[in-house]
């Protein structure tokens, strides 16, 4: 059997992942999608603990989690879609002014 | 001999994590995407191999299919560039950051030695063999003990709708109505136009005729003040 352990690393090498790439990446969709990798790094530790203790509740989150995403995509990208029709680029330090 | 289970962990974690290297790197953001649908493909085979297969769907259907279709379908219709390499801001910076990593790291390297003890009991060995991924305990499990998440999370979905209609229409919709529209009721073709305002097709006659039919299949909702209902209709 695999322990336990591994799948919560694995977890928290792709968040890690997530996290650099919010960091470095200056396109705002690459942005994003670096965000949907983080909450899917969530949603292994969650199913994990789930499947180990044997307890319904993590799963029942993920779902949650997942609607939250799907709602957050469809913001995200019509925020990305507004910053793309008033500056016609999506990078993000060209953005930094808190006004058109 | 290494257990086949071990094995699968290997493989898809190895899949997953290779995939997220490859987004992050990637300059090309539809090459991101398509990595990305990768980590989540490799994420359902992991959920599999956890015995939910429910997760492992809805991971399939939902975040493979919709959601990177629709990130998809933004990054064609925004024709976006390569991300352009450019030199280093703050420079300074680096040498911190390399800092503060370290000692991230010593932090994490020393509550990992102090958890080294833990009583094995405690940690469950492999994932149960019950129903706890199947259809059957989830469905029940939303629908009794977390009813009421599931029913904020409706009226989320719906908020984000309205946001995402709101933010992605044209600020200069031409055809777009004033509140004073809503105000005002139905618009009926028999309130008398404004003198001077001349639409094409648009006489008293065929206006008159427009009202009687909308009245007699009851698609206006509210007549014009001052004219009954019965008057117009006969």
């Amino acid at each position: 059997m695999v322990p336990l352990n591994f799948y919560l690393a694995l977890s928290a090498v792709l968040f890690t992942i997530g996290v650099v790439g919010v960091i470095i990446k200056r396109n705002a969709i690459q942005m994003f999608m670096c965000i949907e990798l983080m909450l899917n790094a969530v949603n292994l530790t969650f199913v994990t603990f789930s499947s180990y203790f044997g307890d319904v509740t993590g799963q029942l989150f993920v779902f949650i989690v997942m609607t939250v995403a799907a709602a957050e995509a469809a913001v995200g990208l019509g925020i990305i879609i507004a910053i793309f029709r008033n500056r016609e680029s999506l990078d993000v330090d060209e953005a930094s002014i808190l006004k058109l | 001999m290494i257990p086949a289970s071990l094995v699968l962990f290997i493989l898809f974690g190895g899949l997953a994590v290779g995939c997220a290297v490859a987004m992050v790197t990637q300059r090309n953001p539809l090459y991101s995407a398509i990595s990305l649908v990768g980590v989540f493909v490799a994420l359902a085979c992991l959920y599999l191999t956890l015995a939910a297969p429910f997760i492992a769907a809805v991971q399939v259907i939902v975040y493979a299919g919709a959601i990177m279709v629709l990130v998809v379908f933004v990054i064609m219709l925004l024709n976006v560039d390569e991300e352009v390499r450019r030199p280093l801001r703050l420079q300074y910076l680096i040498p911190v950051g390399v800092g503060l990593a370290a000692v991230l790291v010593a932090e994490a390297a020393f509550m990992l030695t102090l958890g080294a003890g833990t009583d094995p009991t405690v940690m469950p060995s492999g994932p149960g063999t019950g129903d706890v991924g199947s259809t059957t305990s989830i469905g029940t499990g939303l629908f009794t003990e977390y009813l009421l998440p599931f029913e904020v999370t409706s009226v989320l979905i719906l908020m984000a709708l309205v946001g995402a209609i709101t933010l992605a229409r044209r600020a200069s919709d031409a055809g777009r109505l004033s509140p004073e529209d809503f105000a005002a009721g139905p618009r009926l073709a028999t309130a008398p136009a404004a003198p001077g305002i001349i639409q094409p097709g648009h006489t008293d006659i065929t206006g008159q005729a427009m009202a009687e039919y909308q009245i007699a299949t009851g698609e206006a909702a509210a007549p014009s003040p001052g004219k009954p209902r019965d008057e117009e209709g006969l």
